[in-house]
């Protein structure tokens, strides 16, 4: 059969190698028209307005004037703009590690239980990551209410003080990160687990008659196996909770005393709230080392993926 | 032959006791499991629940300061008058139009894409793969206030109000959603295997044809995963709403909710969350009844290419 | 024929392909956002004029009502003003105009008349609504309030040994005797007694408009500026540090997360039951009638205290601006004057409650705030007369800085950080004086 179909190959291409040059370069053309919208899209929505925003930033406020470098000098003398850094990056960090981890622990235990009930479980513990943020962060919003929080209620009706969750600025930045773990814990929890289901069991077996324990089954076995996964929900992660807006922008709105301010939400004060639309992109662009050094260590951990695969 | 098979007759003999340890180890663990899996679960469903429960109080119960996580007296009453608000109505129809029809979009623009960059390798294809990913790592609290200013600008040379109308969404969303449903798409694509469509090429098939016959019917689980994945962000997006919309009659649910309901009543946390839950709603039912295809999508990354 | 027909095409052509591009064929049609009042129910009386004028007019009208609640009023001024698209008329609360006064229509026309009917503006409205030598936008009724002490008369007789009803009465003149007492150290006196009676004042120290707004008033009776008219920094004085010691020793005796209230914050504070006095115009207690009666029949209020440099009580002045791209400027001005009327002014007011106080003197002759009760004679003393000043938090400072100190609320980051954030007063100071500069960003 296969020489039957490579004669007749041969013989619809062996006259003039016309037809198959052309099936190539129509080949070409009906590929780039289907990613044309693609190209568009990206160029239009992302690319343009990436690097308008560079040029943006280097206007005066009242954008008629081309001032350089004058916005980000302007903000570097402002102490509100180091802060602004320093929670960013804390938060981000923070709120990863603690995704990653919980995630991670609740994948074992899903894991654990009889592969029959797991699919409910899965299915409960999605729900925070399934609801769009700004509904459940109004939820979060109203449980940590000054005068009317029901955790607060809680905690009073046990003798203990009420937290003033949203005031205070250390309770204020704590809050703000536990929305953020309770939001993306179970993403990273439903990563892990299926990342889990792929190390194959005999090692697991294997390791238990050579009398592993536990942690010595997840150092040498589980973690080096999940090591890609890992790095790719990190690093994604790391993007994502970066440039968080929706959670700080609900729940504190920058406050107290700018003190849980982040990069997007400062840009949208200062750039649209106040009517400085340079100094707000100036403002965001400052994410882009940061995003760009993840990038790099994404594409490099990802074309490593490729070769091994 | 006497060895091998005097050495598993050894060896269960041994291990028995060690199995019957491990059977207890495996309880213990089940056991813990669950304690575990009880307490994360108390801490997910904790504020939906909360929701439910305040949305089902009057704002006299809720400004009484009883207990907060019991209703005394149940009302209906939030979810009338929201059901019956032609503000909220509107929120919901403009997600629901602005949700669909980026789904509608991103699957257009996706799916021909990630046949193209999965099957037809031309010059450039690896570049544009990357290319693609790396826009996911352009977030959109970068772009929004240079988007803005491109949008008053057209305003101000076409004449075309791209601001405070909620159909521009449907411009920007695809950029949200695009990249990834095509990452996915490729993934999908990836593992078909390519007899199929070397088969269908001799059948003398064009590429139009291997897509709608071959590559939409087998990767159908994914294609619903992006889809759902799509909708789901294109519903939730909170950020581009509330800077390129104000009337009241363009804003969408997340935006609506959180700028119109939270208003001077100071008591009318009842009707938030209510509107919130119903917010939520649409989300949460797709991914009731299409939870695996919701899963398979995200783990796609995770498994697959 | 194929000529008419080509004509035709073209035709629709045209107005299919830009259905979004307003003509100003599109006269008729007019987009308003208001203010969402606090007091419930007073929207609808604004509505019910806006309708009635429409009707009249034959205008297709659209109304939105905007709440100032997170920041959603300030974001639809300052998107549209940059957008130049949006609505036609925006309600503009104290420096939201003047900081938007380059793309605000001129309507001396309007004001003008209404000053010559209805009398004069105090002298905080007009410094506001007029710039550079016209009229920005016109005063408006709806809005428009004070901010002083409200206050439970049954916690301050019992914890503090004061009659409010008595120091300043609803039939009479306000008692000398207890006025004169009446100043910011006895206020501080009587916050420690509420404090350590389990009731605390609720003055709010956030970012919103109520606490800047407060704030001001008492920065401005120790005489501390932060910039003055002529737009120098003049935060570094010792006026300055006055207050600032003032409010260390107040801010002991407030709720610890004062720091994060937002506007809704202290009505909720004074309606649950839990404080004895916040500064707040009558939206709190409006509230409290329906939802908590008991607390409402015993709140009362009245102005300031007296400080060294006098009587200065919070002032929010609101007004009606219209853009200047509007495609309906005619049909605007229309609305914005019948809105003025003395008719329409006393239906706006008496369903506010007697929230609402109207710019023009000959307009303030109302009896409602000596008649709305329980209890009877609450907001007698609302309205300002007497030896008050009315402070606009912010004031003397030029617009474009004002605006910034109070929507970036400069003055209470200043106290939170001396207060809470334990900083020294210089670095306070400092701190200030280099946000005030980077306002002065061009």
């Amino acid at each position: 059969m296969n020489h039957a179909v490579a004669d007749g190959m041969r013989v619809s291409t062996g006259r003039n190698g016309s037809p198959l040059k052309k099936r190539l370069r129509r080949k070409s053309t009906i590929a780039f028209v289907m990613t044309l919208p693609l190209i568009l899209i990206i160029g239009s929505v992302v690319v343009y307005p990436a690097f308008y925003a560079f040029y943006l930033a280097t206007l005066n406020k009242s954008m008629e004037r081309f001032v350089g470098l004058a916005n980000f000098s302007f903000l570097f003398t402002r102490e509100t703009f180091w802060m602004v850094v320093k929670q960013s990056i804390i938060f981000a960090v923070s709120a990863v590690v603690f995704k990653a981890l919980i995630g991670f622990m609740i994948a074992h235990f899903v894991h654990n239980i009889p592969a029959r009930g797991q699919r409910k479980w899965r299915g409960m513990l999605l729900v925070p990551w399934v609801m769009p943020p700004a509904m459940s962060v109004l939820a979060w919003l109203w449980l940590f209410d000054p005068s009317y929080s029901a955790f607060n209620w809680l905690l009073q009706k046990v003798d203990m003080d009420a937290v003033p969750w949203l005031g205070n600025p250390y309770w204020a930045r704590f809050a703000i990160i536990l929305v953020n773990v309770w939001i993306g814990a179970p993403f990273f929890m439903i990563m892990y687990l299926a990342a889990l289901k792929s190390v194959p069991e005999q090692l697991y077996e294997a390791a238990a008659i050579d009398g592993a324990n536990w942690w010595q089954k997840m150092w040498f076995i589980t973690l080096p196996m999940m090591r890609n996964i890992i790095a790719i929900t990190v690093l994604f992660s790391l993007i994502v909770t970066f440039a968080n807006f929706d959670i700080v922008r609900i729940l504190t709105s920058g406050g107290p005393v700018d003190q849980t301010h982040v990069f997007a939400t400062w840009a949208f004060r200062i750039g649209i709230e106040s009517n400085d639309i340079p100094l707000g992109a100036c403002v965001s662009l400052f994410m882009f080392p940061i995003l760009a050094f993840a990038a790099i260590f994404i594409l490099r951990d990802i074309s490593r993926r490729g070769v091994e695969a | 032959m006497i060895v091998g098979t005097a050495v598993p007759a050894i060896a269960s003999g041994a291990r028995e006791p060690r199995k019957a340890s491990m059977r207890r180890d495996r309880r213990r663990a089940l056991v813990w499991s669950y304690v575990f899996l009880i307490i994360f679960v108390i801490f997910f469903l904790t504020p939906p629940l909360y929701m439910l429960i305040t949305s089902l109080k009057t704002s006299a119960e809720i400004s009484a300061a009883t207990n907060p996580w019991w209703v005394f007296n149940p009302t209906l009453q939030n979810y009338a008058e929201l059901l019956t608000s032609s503000t909220y109505l509107t929120f919901f129809r403009n997600s629901a139009v602005v949700a669909l029809l980026g789904v509608a979009i991103t699957m257009l623009v996706s799916i021909p894409a990630a046949f193209a960059l999965s099957r037809m390798k031309f010059w450039g294809s690896a570049a544009l793969a990357t290319g693609v990913f790396l826009t996911y790592l352009i977030p959109n609290t970068l772009l929004f206030i240079p988007l803005f200013r491109i949008f008053a600008f057209l305003h101000e040379t076409t004449g075309i109000e791209f601001l405070n109308h909620w159909w521009m969404l449907i411009i920007v969303h695809p950029m949200l959603t695009v990249p990834f449903c095509t990452w996915i798409m490729i993934g999908y694509f990836a593992s078909i295997p390519k007899e199929l469509d070397e088969a269908a090429l001799i059948d003398g098939a064009g590429y139009l044809q291997i897509l709608t016959n071959i590559f939409i019917p087998v990767a159908l689980p994914g294609i619903i995963a992006a889809m759902i994945f799509a909708f789901t962000v294109c519903w939730a997006d909170f950020l581009y709403p509330l800077a390129f919309t104000t009337s009241t009659d363009q804003l969408v649910l997340p935006v609506g909710i959180v700028t119109t309901l939270i208003k001077g009543d100071v008591f009318n946390w009842g009707q938030i969350m209510t509107g919130a839950l119903l917010g939520a709603a649409p989300p949460l039912i797709i991914y009731a009844f299409l939870m695996d295809y919701y899963i398979a999508g995200l783990t796609a990354g995770a498994t697959k290419g | 024929m194929s000529f008419d027909r080509r004509r035709f095409l073209s035709a629709s052509a045209a107005a299919l392909a830009v259905p979004y591009v307003r003509t100003s064929h599109a006269a008729g049609s007019l987009a308003v956002g208001f203010w969402d009042h606090w007091v419930p129910g007073a929207n609808d009386m604004l509505t019910k004029l806006c309708n009635e004028w429409a009707a009249r007019e034959k205008v297709d009208l659209k109304i939105d009502y905007i709440t100032s609640q997170g920041n959603k009023l300030l974001l639809t001024v300052t998107s549209e003003a940059q957008a130049k698209s949006g609505h036609d008329i925006l309600s503009l609360p104290i420096w939201y105009g003047p900081g938007q006064m380059a793309s605000l229509e001129p309507v001396d026309d309007v004001v003008q008349p209404l000053i010559a009917q209805y009398g004069a503006v105090p002298a905080a409205v007009e410094y506001l609504g007029k710039q550079e030598g016209h009229w920005i936008a016109v005063p408006a009724t709806a809005g428009s309030q004070m901010k002083g002490p409200c206050a439970r008369i049954d916690l301050f007789k019992q914890h503090v040994d004061l009659d409010l009803t008595r120091m300043y009465p609803a039939g009479g003149p306000p008692d000398k005797g207890l006025t004169d007492k009446w100043s910011w150290d006895t206020f501080l006196l009587a916050a420690e007694k509420c404090f350590k009676a389990g009731f605390p004042f609720g003055i709010g120290m956030g970012q919103t408009a109520d606490s800047v707004d407060s704030a001001g008033a008492i920065f401005a009776a120790h005489g501390a500026y932060l910039v003055d008219a002529k737009g120098s920094i003049t935060v570094n004085s010792d006026a300055t540090r006055q207050a600032l010691e003032y409010c260390k020793k107040l801010v002991q005796f407030l709720p610890p997360d004062v720091f994060a209230w937002d506007d809704a914050s202290n009505n909720k504070w004074l309606i649950s039951g839990k404080g004895a006095l916040i500064m707040n115009p009558p939206s709190a207690w409006a509230v409290a009638k329906r939802d908590n009666p008991k607390v409402a029949d015993q709140l009362w209020t009245f102005p300031s205290p007296k400080g060294p440099k006098g009587r200065f009580n919070p002032g929010l002045p609101f007004f009606w601006g219209i853009w200047k791209f509007s495609k309906n400027k005619a049909a605007a001005r229309s609305l914005l004057a019948h809105l003025s009327q003395r008719a329409a002014v006393e239906q706006l007011v008496t369903a506010s409650g007697g929230f609402d106080i109207p710019s023009f003197s000959r307009l303030r002759e109302m009896k409602i705030w000596a008649e709305v009760s329980p209890p009877k004679g609450t907001l007698a003393n609302y309205p300002p007369r007497g030896d008050q000043i009315v402070n606009i938090s912010g004031a003397p400072a030029p617009a474009p800085i004002a605006t910034q100190m109070y929507t970036q609320a400069t003055i209470t980051k200043m106290i939170a950080k001396f207060t809470q954030g334990g900083e020294a007063m210089d670095k306070v100071i400092a701190w200030a004086s280099s946000e005030l500069e980077g306002f002065m960003r061009a």
